[in-house]
């Protein structure tokens, strides 16, 4: 499959027949929607949760570039850089450069989409950086040059059997085995020499806290803890997003996040960090920074409808629970974050010239929002988007880029045929009655529409001549 | 114009004038409604569905019970913070368990002592959180922040009376937004993954175990 937006419908085609695939996928969005409704339904108060949540998203939002600026200056008082970046070129470079100021060249990295996002690991391997994946699907991913294919668990698309025989390449002395506890006791071995000699942990951040300058990290393995606490120099990064105002918007968030991504009441691990080591503590990074990335994120702010694609928190529900997701898994989409929020985020990343397919990769089910833990009504953000892909870009300032890039004249000129005839009663009569009349010349085929399906059949009679012949009749009995 | 600038102009321009005040009010954290022996039996029933295993015992027995757990696990070196209260039980039990103080800087050297030689690591504990299934941990200069991560057991101490009811009480009781420390971690088991077919697999990166002694 090829990592682009614009292969989409090919790789699509390539996922469904991929049996294996579909079963790895099916089977783990299956276990991640069954623990997930576990939970809620214990809960009677999980709907005011999600309405909470929602506000609290749109609250920050609301305030985001003063809380933004407060977040730095706490963050700033607290020991730690603050670095910011319009692109992800920008964002590279910053760390690259952090790196070389402390001659570091062994990286340890927590599970960062991110740093996906920004393609960071290539860019530092050609600076001649190490870099390791330390979260274990991010690990199995990386060992394979693949990509992560869900942004909670990047390696659902592979069973044990698959991991076995990647371990068995990879990981010296191991040999063949499909027993995990054994599979993921070598990865641990591996990666614990990596933590004690790296000079700099890279990891993202779950949510940034204004009120005091606190980075939180939501994990189950350790490995943020290890790459946040080991290394001498700890480097997060993150979308501006991920700001919120006060420590007690935190316990409502959390909760909505690990119940709506695995079903757990809490993550084993929930890891605040408001400072660098402060003299006196005997362990800890000497020097910790922060990367905020825009990326796009600034333009879906500018529409108060497109703003609400940046209440996500990345719990992936929403692709757990997609009937296109659960069937063609996350490369398809051929973007950092796929499924649903994958389809209304990368627009504003790439510009709908690339992503235009994206937003038409939907029944419109509207299960995405119902499990949403924010309340994105993402179905109506695909469908503005699909308008916006269809609207000639006649403004000086596009809402979104790339805008009118799906727009086909021949299908431009079929919907202004299409109005015409409806407009008025007689000339949608003349059609009909036409339509009728020409039955025989009408095309049997019209690619690619009838591949998949069957052309309906023009009737003898328009439904006008009908009610006017029955009515016919029912008079002629009376 | 930097990138900062150019970010907070963007985002200021499309903010509109609303008046922050006119913000909707926002519902309330459900909060616990449960009484104190049963937070206590809540806490409990979550860090052992967990797998975290929850022993109550008593201040003076600690070292004993730590020595039993270590010798049921087959661990054999002990690793605890300078100045915590049950340090110097550790002396009685020197013949079955080499129990050493984190008196050290966490260099190159020591890096290698904690990840190769040190089985085990016991901890205090700042607070407990029922609905959470949690234990909080402040790391300090006693008690550095990978005592409780880089040994492959974790015993940690908590007294009855560090358990709250939830995490929004026990934010605004102590007003944590006033002075929050270098780290904080919420802990709710031990270490896992569940990345390989989601087999749960423990001891992942962290701890494998987690040993709660109430005290």
């Amino acid at each position: 499959m090829t990592f682009a937006p614009e292969s989409f419908r090919d790789n699509v085609s390539q996922a469904l027949k991929d049996q294996q695939l579909r079963q790895n996928i099916k089977g783990a969005t299956d276990y991640f929607a069954a623990n997930r409704q576990r939970t809620v339904a214990a809960d009677e108060h999980f709907e005011q949760l999600r309405e909470q949540g929602r506000l609290i998203k749109q609250r920050c939002l609301a305030k985001l570039p003063e809380l933004l600026e407060q977040l730095e200056h706490k963050l700033t008082a607290n020991g730690i850089k603050v670095h910011w970046a319009q692109t992800t070129e920008q964002a590279n470079e910053t760390i690259a450069q952090l790196l070389a100021q402390h001659g570091a060249t062994r990286a340890v990295k927590g599970k960062s989409m991110v740093s996906e996002e920004t393609e960071l690991n290539d860019h530092l391997n050609a600076r001649g950086v190490e870099t390791l994946e330390t979260d274990m699907g991010e690990y199995i991913v990386q060992l394979e040059h693949e990509r992560p294919s869900h942004i909670l668990a990047p390696a659902i698309h592979k069973n044990k059997v698959e991991v076995a025989q990647i371990f068995d390449k990879h990981i010296e002395g191991l040999g063949y085995t499909e027993d995990v506890d054994a599979l993921i006791l070598a990865a641990r071995h591996v990666m614990r020499d990596k933590f004690k000699q790296a000079d700099v942990g890279i990891t993202g951040v779950n949510f940034a806290v204004a009120q005091t300058g606190t980075l939180c990290l939501v994990e189950n393995e350790g490995n943020g803890r290890m790459c946040s606490t080991v290394p001498d120099l700890h480097i997060a990064i993150t979308g501006i997003e991920k700001v919120v105002e006060s420590l007690s918007d935190i316990p409502p968030l959390l909760s909505l996040l690990t119940r709506s991504a695995t079903g757990q009441v809490l993550s084993t691990y929930f890891n605040m960090i408001s400072h660098p080591r402060k003299s006196g503590e005997k362990d800890g990074p000497k020097a910790v920074h922060l990367v905020l990335l825009d990326n796009g994120r600034s333009d879906a702010f500018g529409d108060e409808a497109f703003r609400q694609t940046l209440q996500c928190i990345r719990c992936s529900a929403c692709m757990n629970h997609c009937p296109v997701y659960r069937r063609v898994g996350g490369h398809a989409y051929g973007t950092v974050y796929p499924g649903p929020i994958g389809q209304i985020l990368t627009p504003h990343m790439q510009g709908l010239d690339k992503t235009q397919d994206l937003p038409t990769a939907s029944t419109l089910c509207g299960s995405c929002a119902e499990v949403c833990p924010v309340k994105i009504p993402i179905p109506q953000l695909l469908l503005r988007l699909r308008m916006f892909a269809q609207m000639p870009d006649k403004d000086e300032k596009p809402v979104v880029a790339g805008q009118g890039a799906g727009r086909k004249s021949a299908e431009a000129f079929i919907w202004w045929l299409w109005r015409y005839f409806h407009q008025s009663g007689r000339r949608y009569r003349l059609l009909t009655y036409m339509l009728t009349k020409m039955r025989w010349a009408l095309p049997r085929v019209i690619k690619p529409w009838t591949d998949s399906r069957e052309l309906p059949t023009v009737a003898k009679m328009t439904l006008h001549q009908r009610v006017k012949q029955r009515q016919r009749q029912q008079g002629a009995k009376r | 114009m930097n990138a900062k600038q150019a970010i907070l102009a963007k985002l200021k321009a499309a903010q509109g004038n609303r008046a922050m005040t006119d913000l909707p009010d926002e519902p309330d954290y459900p909060l616990s409604q449960l009484d104190s022996a049963e937070q206590y039996r809540q806490w409990v029933e979550l860090l052992e569905r967990n797998q975290a295993v929850v022993i109550e015992t008593v201040a003076a027995d600690i070292a004993e019970v730590v020595t039993q757990q270590m010798k049921r696990l087959g661990l054999k070196s002990l690793l605890y913070g300078e100045n915590t209260p049950f340090a110097a039980q550790f002396k009685a039990f020197a013949a079955e368990l080499e129990a050493t103080a984190f008196d050290f800087e966490l260099d190159t050297q020591a890096k290698a002592f904690l990840f190769e030689q040190v089985d085990a690591g016991i901890t205090t504990c700042h607070s407990a959180i029922a609905a959470l299934g949690a234990i909080v941990l402040w790391p300090d200069k006693n008690e550095p922040r990978t005592l409780s991560l880089v040994p492959s057991a974790h015993f940690v101490v908590v007294r009855r009376e560090q358990l709250y009811a939830d995490w929004p009480t026990l934010l605004k009781q102590q007003q944590w937004q006033e002075n929050l420390p270098t780290n904080v971690l919420l802990i709710s088991g031990p270490s896992k993954t569940g990345d390989i077919q989601q087999y749960m697999a423990f001891g992942a990166h962290g701890p494998k175990h987690l040993i709660v002694l109430v005290v």
